[in-house]
């Protein structure tokens, strides 16, 4: 039997004095309904060693993989996307370490500096032909859920806590959204447990190798935290790239490696326990980073099981720093020369040349232990 | 088969349980639905497995592998969920199971939370790439110990057309190695004293994490604690070095995986040669025209509507794949299907215009969708909602076309809640996502 249920909105949104939070531009988004996904209850908070949760399969899609394929498909085949990101090329770059290249001729006529979120969420006041402009790119809410399983409302209005998927319309692969946090603070710039979880949560349901997420530490005049999502096809260098383990809590797994012989300098996290403890070690990470001005991203891949952290040149200007899927080795291209004479070495030389040095690195490998360790007394 | 239930019983329709599991095609008159579909469904599966070994194989060389002391799996890609259509005495005796068990699973069951996830991606890419590859791993028994081998994968060529038809894994167990005496007294590092809690490990370890276990053996509470009560003993009996510390495989371990293939081999292509189909251990040419790639046979294999992949770059634009769930609406077998234009499911009152609009469609490479009627192998007809979309690979250009096809006026239940409309993108989207990365060439592009 189908899970679809039809819910009363009233009981989606807290009943009682609005809160202060939801009195912003933001507050148009409870008239807008779009399907919602809820969580099962399970969640990634337990002590239990983390398995694969019962509700996802393991050799099918799972729902929440087919509900954002579908969305994306849907709005793809309605002309809400400028282009056909299928029909660019994409190749690996020769060399041993097999970065990849995307020739995307329409991303550089359509670049907007300013990714969409920014647009939508930012302060000021926003008309009415604003949001129905891009109502169309909602595509569904993910939120926590109480049931055993998870469930899916096909309209509902926001919930408290939900993430809003939003398509990006000029994406850099297929399925490319963008996930939104719209907690109470989700106008803070620092990088919070709360999200992460979620986002993480996201991964792990989603349940398809091919799903990498991704987020930039904000830079200056981003009003918004965000993260970003799509499905590449096939494994990023730096997943290939072996690691050196130089922090390891047996008790809760946790485990901090540096990757070996990567161009930016990279630690990669991971928990088959306790997963909740790792996200709060890596959000304290990260809030200490962005106090020091040390841009970072971050990149969670292997279905939610491995979480990569690029580190960049402290920056005080914070301007020209890579995205996440960059740091990871996927390489955009504008014309058809650069992308003919893309070469490792140029690829190399980008990644160095933003790269924090072995010294902050060092610094930054001694802050992690020390993050991890105050979690772990 | 036996086939454990350790999924929450759901009453919805998100969930794998076996209350969920309802094919897709509707009921007529002449067909049945619930208790008795699934059984068909199971021993449908049942039979492609075993098929899958004799039909290349014969069933004569069941006996001889079995005389065979290794240990070892053939698996077969074309089935949906990449299972194990064959397992050998000496993996049975190594890992704890009986055949039963095993067969029909993917390898993934012996995985566990503390296998290497890179590990795990290494073979998944020398899957992708049909490609030999010796790795070091550690599995689980039956009874939830972990235990190091070195696993050895090597895929099984057809002759004739150059596909990967099988998948052989030797699994060598590797007995444990010696302790290096300066690890043995305990790490420190940075003049900070280890501790019984947390570990610092120096140097190149290669600790593995986090696979999800699918349980194959019993997880109650005894059993559970006996896990965890051998692994904080493994864990104790050396300081600073758990189960996790990676194994190498010595010399003579990795000679006889060697050895271990070359003799299963040499069964597999004798055996071959009677049933006509001819099988080798390296390509000898490269896949024929219309044959897919087994990492897309196996990416496909996950999406459970009914829906088809043809090639237009093929003379009359063949159906080079068809899921399982359009084998039962249409009520066709597989080599009935693979290789025909899906003409065959128009008949006497379908509409021309209709055809017409898809033929137009397909040469302009644009998307469609049209309800068209359309007969089953035995001659019933239904009315097919069915969608079609261009799906294209690395190049940027057009590989094939997805067909998927929803029957109308059935009670068809998606299990995930989605609309017909939607469950026509899911598919679609999905088949995107797998074939994107085909073709995708190394170095300058000029496609």
């Amino acid at each position: 039997m189908v899970t679809v249920k039809q819910v009363e909105d009233d009981n989606l949104v807290s009943k009682g004095a609005i809160p202060e939070q939801l009195k912003c531009p933001r507050f148009c988004f409870r008239d807008i309904r779009i399907p919602l996904y809820r969580f099962s209850s399970q969640s990634l908070l337990d002590d239990s060693p983390f398995e694969g949760h019962v509700c996802i399969p393991e050799d099918e899609q799972s729902a929440l993989d087919s509900l954002l394929l579908a969305q994306w498909e849907d709005k793809m085949w309605k002309g809400v996307l400028r282009y056909d990101v299928t029909t660019s090329e994409i190749k690996v770059i020769f060399g041993r370490r097999k970065f990849i290249a995307q020739l995307n001729e329409r991303l550089g006529m359509d670049y907007v500096p300013k990714p969409e979120p920014d647009k939508i969420c930012g302060q000021g006041n926003l008309s009415e032909f604003q949001w129905t402009k891009h109502q169309e790119e909602f595509l569904f809410y993910v939120a926590s859920g109480e049931m055993a399983i998870p469930e899916l409302i096909p309209s509902a209005a926001m919930p408290d806590g939900a993430v809003l998927i939003i398509i990006n319309e000029i994406p850099v692969e297929y399925g490319h959204v963008f996930l939104v946090p719209c907690g109470p603070d989700s106008l803070a710039q620092v990088l919070d447990t709360k999200s992460l979880e979620m986002v993480a949560r996201f991964a792990v349901e989603i349940n398809n190798c091919s799903f990498r997420l991704f987020y930039d530490c904000p830079t200056a005049g981003t009003s918004h935290r965000y993260f970003e999502a799509c499905y590449f096809p096939s494994p990023l260098p730096v997943e290939l790239t072996p690691v050196d383990t130089f922090f390891h809590e047996r008790r809760r797994g946790m485990r901090i490696s540096a990757v070996t012989d990567f161009p930016i300098k990279t630690l990669l996290f991971e928990s088959n326990k306790k997963f909740k403890r790792m996200v709060e070690v890596l959000v304290e990470i990260c809030c200490q980073l962005q106090e020091k001005s040390i841009p970072y991203n971050l990149l969670i891949s292997d279905c939610g099981k491995k979480i990569f952290l690029f580190l960049q040149m402290q920056n005080m200007a914070n301007s020209g720093t890579l995205s996440a899927w960059e740091c990871g080795g996927y390489f955009l291209f504008q014309s058809r020369s650069e992308f003919d004479q893309a070469t490792e070495e140029t690829m190399l030389n980008k990644l160095r040349d933003v790269s924090l040095d072995d010294e902050g690195f060092q610094v930054v490998k001694e802050l992690c232990c020390s993050i991890a360790d105050k979690f772990a007394a | 088969m036996a086939f454990k239930q350790t999924r929450l019983r759901v009453p919805h329709g998100i969930g794998p349980t076996k209350e969920n599991r309802r094919i897709r095609s509707c009921s007529s008159s002449r067909r049945r639905r619930g208790r008795r579909g699934r059984k068909r469904m199971e021993s449908q599966l049942n039979f492609n497995i075993e098929n899958s070994f004799d039909s290349c194989y014969s069933y004569c060389a069941r006996q001889a592998l079995d005389e065979l002391p290794h240990s070892f799996t053939i698996t077969d890609p074309s089935i949906s969920g990449h299972p194990i259509v064959f397992a050998s005495k000496g993996f049975l005796k190594v890992f704890g199971y009986t055949k039963d068990e095993v067969v029909g699973k993917n390898g993934r069951v012996f995985q566990g939370p503390k296998t290497d996830r890179k590990s795990v991606m290494e073979i998944r890419e020398a899957i992708r790439e049909e490609r030999s590859m010796q790795i070091n791993l550690l599995n689980y028994r039956k009874d939830g110990t972990p235990f190091w081998m070195l696993f050895h994968l090597s895929p099984v060529f057809s002759k004739q057309d150059g596909r990967v038809i099988h998948f052989v894994g030797v699994q060598v167990p590797i007995s444990p190695p010696r302790r290096p005496r300066w690890l043995a007294s305990g790490v420190v590092r940075n003049g900070a004293n280890m501790c019984e809690e947390v570990d610092r490990v120096c140097g190149n370890t290669n600790i593995m994490f986090g696979s999800c276990r699918r349980e194959v053996c019993s997880d109650t509470p005894v059993e559970l604690s006996r896990v965890l009560a051998l692994e904080s003993v493994l864990d104790d009996s050396s300081r600073g070095l758990g189960i996790e510390e990676t194994c190498e495989a010595s010399k003579l371990e990795r000679q006889k995986a060697e050895d271990a293939i070359n003799k299963i081999f040499s069964v597999l292509t004798r055996h071959s040669e009677l049933t006509g189909r001819f099988v080798c251990a390296e390509r000898h040419s490269l896949p024929g025209a219309g044959i897919l790639s087994s990492s897309l046979n196996i990416s496909l294999g996950r999406i459970k509507q009914s829906f088809v992949l043809t090639d237009p770059h093929l003379p009359d634009m063949p159906i080079v794949y068809a899921s399982d769930a359009f084998l039962r609406l249409t009520g066709y077998a597989r080599n009935e299907v693979l290789g025909h234009n899906c003409r065959f499911l128009s008949g006497a009152d379908t509409d021309f215009s209709t055809l017409y609009q898809i033929k137009e469609s397909i040469q302009t490479e644009q998307a469609c969708t049209v309800r068209i009627l359309n007969y089953r192998k035995d001659k019933s007809s239904f009315w097919n909602y069915l969608h079609m979309s261009p799906v294209r690979n690395a190049s940027g250009k057009v590989a094939y076309f997805v067909g998927v096809q929803i029957e109308e006026g059935c009670k068809n239940q998606d299990r995930n809640g989605l609309c017909p409309e939607m469950r026509h993108c899911s598919v679609v989207g999905a088949v995107k996502v797998a074939v994107r990365s085909l073709s995708m060439g190394a170095g300058p592009s000029r496609s």
